[in-house]
């Protein structure tokens, strides 16, 4: 068997692409993913990191919020190190309608959501960021979720089962033989080369870009981008998650997530060639800043440490030519069935919640062209470093005595955190001392998951996520790419692409300490190291 | 408390501003905040080619060393920048090939000095180097702590301990015509680089490292020694919050740790730097000068004050407060009679006094000497 043939290729690094990717190497299958930039860099990384009970959609969609339950117990089990269990409120503000939240309740309980109406008093006790005005609350099991953690867990365990990855690597073709895709072609992005690759079929798991991808293979899907647009607070204000109870509409969802708050969302329809650079508005900021402090009334005057955007991959139903139709849920296309094109499989729609299910639905799909008989056991099996429920308990059982460093990377990598434990005393030196991310842990994610730029190791590390957003700890994360791959020019290329990378979250809210810190970092940048 | 003239920030503008009238024969009080740029001093004086006579003798008898020569200095990641007047620290070359063969030693552990992209910007010059990391016991307690390896830190123990490393250095250099060491010395004794230049056998360059930046550290506790010994008091750690001002005129500063004792004064010279220093404060919808609310040049609304590429130059940066001819500040649209500007927190408002350390200098005796033909 050649190396470069396959028995499936996936498209696409984000959740719905890793997660296919673990499927499929889980049943046996020998696989491929290709991602032409990093790992959740599309929607899967550019949301709230809200790990939903369901009871957001339970009112206008019962099919999602059942799904989304039924998924948020299974992440519970097989993602510990990757979610949190916070739970979460939906609130009435003296402005909603109270009538609703019986409506809210009864459809979550049928929809098998637990859904408890507590006291305001004991609300504002559990959460005392809420805002004290609030006239009816509802508990549910809501939590958050570390989306790139999650992504790279499952890439990880689909690499553990033989499988291999190619990021950077942007598929410029298919290889069809008549009515039938028979592999890609692909040109990496860092060094130019182009390589083919085989497998009787590929599975297309692109977001938003499955569309642009389908048209490469000479089919059409219909998709609509829509832009979200949020804001990242440099506290954690709140411990549990707050929703109002009203319709879903903008800006109504405050999540917890490790030393950060985030406020979203907006929905904007924007053309395609604004999904590979969507920019929050300054009229987005002021719309999250005003709807959030209705929330938690501190977020006004709370720092904001960036404003970003991701884009939601709408599709719209096959049925209805018009294409005004969207499609919720997920999407999965067998282009042999709908297109008369055999080896390729689209899987879209959905959300970061139901990326396992998806996943599933694809990998099914898949074995059946296949003529492979065997089950999912991604909903039983633990991702890679979530053997622990506690972090506190992974640090304890590395460390006989941890530090917060160790404990925060505990937090990040679970029992994986094993890998950096090191006997030499340097290695724990700390690169990012805002998220205390050390130099072992650095390491590990150049040799183990694939980093190779700084913007890369952001998401496997939060390396600049803190509230430096980078000022200090960008160059020497890039001393130490520097180190590992020898290449200079390319590291200093990329510590001023991370820098740009970072403004740009940075100038839409670019005020107060905000501004402050973008000051020194110019400076230093520019001036005193030289860039 | 009443004072000649009060001066409200303690970096470069504000102590050049002190010692000049003090040396004058004013009595003057520094209120300080704490870090200012000098903390970021990359060591060479941007905007100022050479110093001017007044600004060599300052210095001088600060005990500062400096040397000026037209040509170019080579910068922490290894690229290479114009230069002129600098620190006797900065090496300054006709051109940026300075040597043949180069050794970058790098202490054990520590990452806020950048041997790799040193040696990447040097080889593209044409130049071979070789990188090698010294492990000092004596830094070993730095290793405890995650967080404690920093430039300051080290500079500390380097004061007592630079003849440790000329002895490893000695040992480590082969056929190599230069070395490169941290800039971690001489903190308090500014004679260091200059004896271990003396003691290594090649030429020796120092490059910067991450803040604080060890010789503006220096050159801070220079300046200040030489203020306080010219009888100048200065207020470390305290921060103008108000102002009381009557027709124009400012009579005495509000700080957070006096209280009600005001300081009085017949003049004020506001020198409390950008944004950084919280000179300039800004909210979604405006900046602002928060201790006299002056005038501050600005465009309307905030989507001008970016530009979305980072490597571009930021038009907020080129605020500042308004100021006449004189550098009399401006509040609501009627030049203050007695408060000058200087230093960065005039932003761009004077294109002709330069920019960073330029500007702090050149607007400084530009406001003593205003103060000083009153």
């Amino acid at each position: 068997m050649n190396h470069n043939e396959f028995d499936v290729i996936i498209i696409g690094g984000g959740i719905t692409g890793a997660g296919t990717q673990r499927d499929c190497a889980m049943r046996g299958l020998r696989t491929l993913l290709i991602e032409r930039s990093d790992i959740a860099t599309g929607a899967t990384g550019r949301n709230h990191g809200l790990l939903h009970s369901g009871a957001r959609y339970a009112v206008n969609d019962p099919e999602s919020a059942e799904e989304c339950i039924k998924e948020n117990r299974i992440l519970r089990r097989i993602a510990a190190h990757c979610i949190e269990e916070t739970d979460g409120l939906f609130i009435t503000l003296p402005e909603d309608d109270l009538g609703y939240q019986q409506t809210f309740v009864d459809a979550c309980r049928k929809a098998g959501i637990r859904a408890e109406i507590i006291d305001p008093d004991l609300a504002r006790r559990l959460e005392p960021s809420i805002n004290p005005e609030l006239i009816g609350v509802v508990r549910v099991p809501d939590g958050s979720v570390d989306p790139f953690r999650l992504c790279a867990a499952n890439m990880l365990d689909a690499k553990l089962h033989g499988g291999q990855v190619r990021l950077h690597t942007e598929v410029t073709g298919f290889i069809r033989e008549g009515d039938t895709i028979r592999g890609v072609h692909t040109r990496n992005k860092v060094t130019g080369e182009e390589e083919d690759f085989y497998a009787p079929v590929t599975v297309n798991a692109c977001g938003i870009w499955g569309s642009p991808i389908a048209d490469l293979a000479g089919v059409h899907i219909g998709m609509y981008p829509a832009k979200g647009a949020l804001l990242v607070f440099a506290h954690r204000v709140n411990n549990l998650v707050i929703n109002r109870c009203r319709k879903p509409s903008n800006a109504d969802i405050l999540v917890p997530g490790d030393t950060v708050c985030i406020i979203g969302t907006t929905s904007t329809r924007i053309p395609f060639e604004e999904c590979d650079n969507v920019a929050v508005t300054p009229d987005e900021v002021t719309l999250l800043i005003t709807e959030g402090a209705k929330m938690a009334p501190s977020l006004s005057s709370t720092r904001i440490l960036r404003a970003y955007a991701g884009v939601r991959p709408l599709v719209s139903a096959d049925n209805d030519p018009t294409g005004r139709n969207i499609s919720r849920g997920i999407v999965c296309l067998d282009h042999e069935t709908r297109d008369g094109l055999s080896g390729l499989v689209t899987i879209t729609g959905g959300k970061l919640m139901t990326y396992r299910l998806m996943a599933e639905i694809a990998t099914d799909t898949v074995c059946r062209k296949l003529g492979i008989d065997k089950q999912c056991e991604t909903a039983t099996t633990p991702l890679p470093g979530s053997g622990e429920q506690s972090y506190e308990s992974v640090a304890q059982k590395i460390w006989e005595n941890p530090s917060m460093a160790q404990k925060a990377a505990a937090a990040r990598m679970g029992t994986s955190a094993s890998r950096i434990l090191t006997d030499n005393r340097l290695d724990e030196r700390l690169v990012c001392e805002c998220e205390e991310v050390s130099v072992s842990e650095v390491n590990d994610a150049i040799e183990r998951l694939d980093a190779s730029t700084l913007t890369d190791l952001r998401r496997r590390t939060r390396i600049g996520m803190g509230t430096c957003q980078g000022g200090f700890c960008a160059c020497r994360a890039a001393g130490l790419l520097a180190k590992a791959s020898g290449c200079i020019e390319k590291e200093r290329e990329g510590l001023a692409h991370f820098l740009q990378e970072r403004w740009k979250g940075n100038y839409p809210i670019g005020w107060g300490d905000t501004l402050r810190e973008a000051e020194y970092t110019q400076w230093v940048y520019k001036h005193v190291l030289g860039i | 408390m009443k004072f000649n003239t009060l001066i409200i920030g303690g970096g470069l503008a504000g102590l050049v501003s002190g010692i000049s009238l003090q040396k004058a024969g004013h009595s003057t009080a520094i209120v300080s905040g704490g870090q200012n740029a000098l903390h970021f001093f990359s060591g060479t004086f941007e905007s100022l080619e050479e110093a001017p006579e007044r600004l060599a003798t300052l210095l001088t008898e600060a005990g500062i060393r400096t040397h000026y020569q037209k040509g170019v200095r080579l910068m922490p990641l290894g690229t290479f920048r114009p230069a002129a007047l600098s620190l006797e620290d900065i090496s300054l070359f006709p051109t940026p090939k300075f040597g043949k063969r180069v050794l970058i030693v790098n202490f054990n552990g520590y990452h806020d000095f950048f041997s790799s992209f040193l040696a990447g910007g040097l080889e593209k010059e044409g130049m071979t180097c070789r990188i090698q990391q010294l492990k000092l016991s004596e830094l070993e307690w730095l290793e405890q702590s995650p967080s404690e390896m920093r430039s300051v830190q080290i500079a500390r123990i380097m004061d007592r301990m630079w003849e440790v490393v000329v002895q490893e250095v000695r040992v480590l250099l082969k056929d190599e015509d230069t070395v490169i060491l941290p800039q971690v010395f001489g903190l308090q004794d500014t004679s260091v680089p200059g004896r271990i230049r003396q003691g290594i056998p090649a030429q020796v360059i120092f490059a910067g490292t991450l803040p604080p930046s060890v010789p503006g550290l220096r050159t801070q506790l220079l300046l200040k020694r030489r203020y306080e010994l010219l009888g100048g008091t200065y207020l470390a750690g305290d921060e103008a919050t108000g102002a009381h001002v009557h027709d124009g005129v400012v009579h005495s500063v509000v700080t957070k740790n006096l209280d009600t004792h005001f300081l009085e004064a017949e003049n004020f010279i506001l020198a409390s730097g950008g944004f950084f220093s919280k000179g300039l404060v800004s909210n979604p919808f405006q900046i602002s000068e928060p201790v006299f609310g002056l005038d501050v040049e600005q465009t309307d609304d905030r989507s001008g004050w970016y530009h979305p590429d980072f490597a571009q130059d930021q038009p907020y940066l080129s605020f500042g407060v308004k100021t006449d001819a004189a550098l009399h500040a401006i509040q609501n649209g009627k030049p203050m009679k007695n408060l000058y500007a200087a230093g960065s927190i005039l932003g761009g408002t004077h294109p002709e006094l330069g920019t960073a350390a330029g500007l702090a200098i050149r607007s400084a005796f530009a406001a003593v000497d205003q103060i000083l033909s009153r």
